[in-house]
């Protein structure tokens, strides 16, 4: 990554200095010419996938690529801001690109509708992050393999009614830099004011601490091992969204879909199904999960998306810019509560 | 048997499609706000903002583009969203929602009012108006990482006024005048001077040495002398600034950077404990600089710090455009200091700079000493679209009429668990 910008243009043109300006003063030049040499692939242009590419594109990035090999249907102009109302019938991905480019003019929009099954591993590899959102479990778990093998970011999120999650593997070793309030030592000439003769912790200055943090794959993650004495005892301080997240993985596996509001009654007796076998199966308690979550977990909630994009938006952005500490490894967020949380899945 | 209009309970979805809302603010906040509210199924929205676009918002309100600079936000906020949502009924005012013709009237008409604000006047007024209508408020703010959810409602929670607010920083004239130790003070004493040679002169806002300083006395009958005549406030020999500036033909150089530093020099009580100023000698900078080599600039031309000399020429520079501007106005004429004018800008980044370094304080960046004098707020897309999805969650709540299970929501932990040290947060 640091390579990388000595290969880019090291000058920021006037016109990207006029429009990143607040974020500039934010997180500074050097994370800015770091977004400005990433290339993101973003997968599922659902209401979730929008939000991101939005979040994204207004960051500045270098290039981002929307792959997509769905339709537009009826139910997407309302979902997502990107598709025109006349689209119906065109890939989503293709419908999505105008208003998408003319969210930033500076960064490579394409989009691509191809299914990502069908995608061959090295086209995975020309990204510096991948982001794959309306994905099933075992796409994401290959796609994670094989992108963190070669230190590609990969993230992962999913919007299900009023709730919504996010996962992110940032390789073993991932290098950032936090900004903390230098504490300004007294100097016999100090220049920093005439006042300097006592130690002072000056909030205007401050220096940049590196750290590094290590992250398990997808796999690890979804495969705790829920039987042992360690991981019973500390079910009761595990989010029960870690859960649900399996139910609705599974629920997409089986059908192919996410729960559809035109088959309520059906898909419902399939999600209480669905629990009762998962939590069977991963040998935990059957009273997790009550029966409360189905019928809130339909169709992708549009302030749910907000929120949930704006957050794997800001994790990519900080992970692309090496600043700031990532979430490790999970975000929740629960909708009717207004609650997020952050939490590890995985070995330690 | 429930019945859902996609994710929502069809009676929610239902009072929705019948409801007014009003937003109040189409920028950062507001146009995330707007998209959710049309995607969620809000049909009846106004929207309300006394601003004009600027390039500096398009990284993150996203329903303007360059070719929209210059026209109104709410306008261009209504026009956009109705691109995704042609079937919403979404009206859009260009005007100041203090105007009184908002009466109590006017916010009676909606259901919930949601401020996407970004000063206290304005936030003040609308908590008002609210509490007087008797209506909902969502209150709402971002900073950076930053960011805040309040649910506001007659009779059941605390209003945005009941909590005292921290007012925003002021310094005490004498260490703008006399002993500044800190960026701030200088940057403070350039926009005063600013407005003393060019702009609306006001009292407090003198520039020259402070003799009534109580801490320049050195015994107790002198210090209640100073205590007394701060009243009057002592200025040195001159009326009036601006009338003193006009008639040295505005060559201020000679007695602010000089003289009056060496009268400050002479209340030798304040040097005891501090590091005295030294004055500029112009001529003596002039003469002993050598010419200076181009140093490519890698980063932000405005990130750079010029060197004292630099400094001198720019604000000798900035003071002719100052000048002529004003002469072009013709008699009476006033300038008003504008981050975005470029000579104003530059004015305030050289005479601050200049008397940093007068006062042995590293010197200042322009893009450092905007974010200062401009009390900029940096801002994200990430932040508001957080913010504002939380907004219209609270919003179906309040709809639903769970009023109980609202509360104050706070988005730091989010997005990023370090704490940033906001410039100036108006929430």
């Amino acid at each position: 990554m640091i390579d990388m910008i000595e290969r880019e243009d090291p000058v920021i043109s006037e016109e990207e200095a006029a429009q990143y300006d607040r974020q500039i003063r934010l997180w500074g030049l050097d994370a800015q010419k770091r977004l400005r040499g990433s290339r993101v692939l973003l997968a599922g242009l659902g209401g979730l996938g929008a939000e991101v590419a939005k979040n994204l594109i207004l960051a500045g990035v270098k290039g981002l690529t929307l792959l997509d090999h769905e339709q537009v249907s009826e139910e997407s102009c309302r979902a997502q801001f990107l598709v025109p109302v006349t689209a119906q019938g065109q890939n989503r991905a293709q419908a999505s690109l105008e208003r998408a480019q003319n969210l930033n003019p500076m960064v490579e929009v394409h989009a691509d509708t191809d299914r990502i099954e069908d995608k061959p591993d090295d086209f995975f590899l020309q990204f510096d992050a991948v982001c794959l959102t309306g994905c099933s479990r075992d796409l994401m778990v290959r796609v994670d393999q094989l992108c963190s093998q070669r230190n590609i970011r990969v993230f992962c999120g999913d919007v299900y009614g009023y709730y919504g999650y996010m996962f992110c593997n940032l390789g073993q070793e991932h290098n950032y830099v936090e900004e903390k309030p230098k504490v300004v030592k007294p100097t016999g000439d100090s220049n920093d004011g005439p006042e300097a003769k006592k130690a002072r912790v000056d909030p205007n200055e401050t220096t940049m601490v590196k750290k590094t943090a290590s992250f398990c794959t997808l796999k690890e993650a979804l495969e705790v091992d829920w039987t042992t004495e360690k991981a019973k005892a500390s079910l009761k301080r595990t989010p029960v969204d870690y859960f649900l997240l399996h139910v609705m993985l599974k629920f997409r596996t089986d059908k192919g879909r996410d729960p559809d509001p035109q088959s309520f009654a059906a898909d419902s007796q399939l999600l209480r199904q669905i629990r009762d076998d998962v939590l069977e199966s991963l040998a935990v308690s059957s009273d997790l999960l009550n029966d409360d979550f189905i019928s809130y977990c339909f169709s992708e909630m549009s302030p749910v998306c907000a929120v949930m994009g704006g957050v794997l938006g800001q994790e990519v952005v900080k992970a692309l810019s090496q600043r700031d500490a990532p979430h490790r490894n999970y975000f929740f967020f629960d909708g009717r509560k207004g609650n997020g949380m952050v939490d590890y899945f995985g070995p330690n | 048997m429930v019945q859902l209009v996609g994710s929502l309970r069809k009676e929610l979805a239902d009072s929705l499609s019948t409801c007014k809302v009003l937003v109040v603010g189409a920028g950062g906040i507001g146009c995330e706000l707007l998209k959710n509210l049309v995607l969620t199924g809000f049909k009846n929205i106004e929207v309300i903002d006394l601003d004009t676009i600027d390039v500096s918002n398009l990284n993150r309100q996203f329903l303007f583009q360059k070719k929209h600079v210059g026209k109104s936000k709410a306008q261009v906020a209504k026009e956009s969203a109705l691109q995704f949502c042609p079937s919403a009924n979404i009206t859009a005012y260009h005007d100041s929602i203090m105007n009184p013709d908002y009466n109590v009237e006017f916010f009676r008409k909606f259901m919930l009012v949601m401020n996407a604000l970004d000063n206290r006047a304005a936030r003040n007024h609308v908590n008002r108006m609210c509490l007087a209508a008797d209506i909902p408020l969502i209150e709402s703010g971002t900073a950076g990482y930053l960011g805040q959810v309040t649910v506001i409602k007659k009779g059941m929670t605390e209003c945005y006024e009941c909590q005292p607010k921290p007012t925003q920083k002021t310094f005490p004239g004498c260490t703008i005048r006399n002993t500044p130790s800190e960026p701030i003070h200088c940057i403070v004493w350039a926009k005063y001077l600013f407005n003393q040679l060019f702009g609306e002169e006001d009292a407090d806002q003198e520039v020259s040495p402070d003799t009534a300083d109580p801490e320049a006395a050195w015994n107790p009958e002198e210090t209640a002398a100073r205590a007394t005549a701060s009243e009057k406030d002592g200025d040195i020999k001159r009326i009036s600034t601006k009338e003193w500036a006009r008639s040295t033909g505005y060559d201020p150089c000679q007695t602010l950077q000089q003289d009056d530093i060496m009268y400050l020099l002479t209340m030798d009580k304040l040097w005891k404990k501090r590091k005295a100023p030294t004055p500029l000698d112009w001529q003596q900078l002039e003469n002993s600089m050598c010419p200076q080599e181009e140093t490519p600039v890698s980063g932000l031309k405005d990130q750079q710090v010029l060197g004292v000399w630099g400094y001198c020429q720019l604000f000798q520079h900035s003071v002719e455009t100052l000048r002529s501007q004003l002469q072009e106005k013709g008699e009476g004429a006033e300038l008003a200091w504008d981050k975005d004018d470029p000579p104003a800008m530059d004015f305030v980044t050289a005479a601050a700079n200049l008397r940093m370094h007068i006062f042995s304080m590293n010197m200042k960046s322009r893009f450092d000493v905007k974010s200062m004098a401009g009390n900029i707020i940096p801002a994200i897309a990430t932040t508001n679209a957080v913010i504002a999805g939380l907004i219209v969650l609270e919003g179906l709540k309040i709809l639903s009429g769970e009023l109980e299970s609202c509360r104050t929501l706070q988005a730091s932990c989010f997005l990023s668990c370090k704490h940033l040290s906001p410039l100036r947060l108006h929430i």
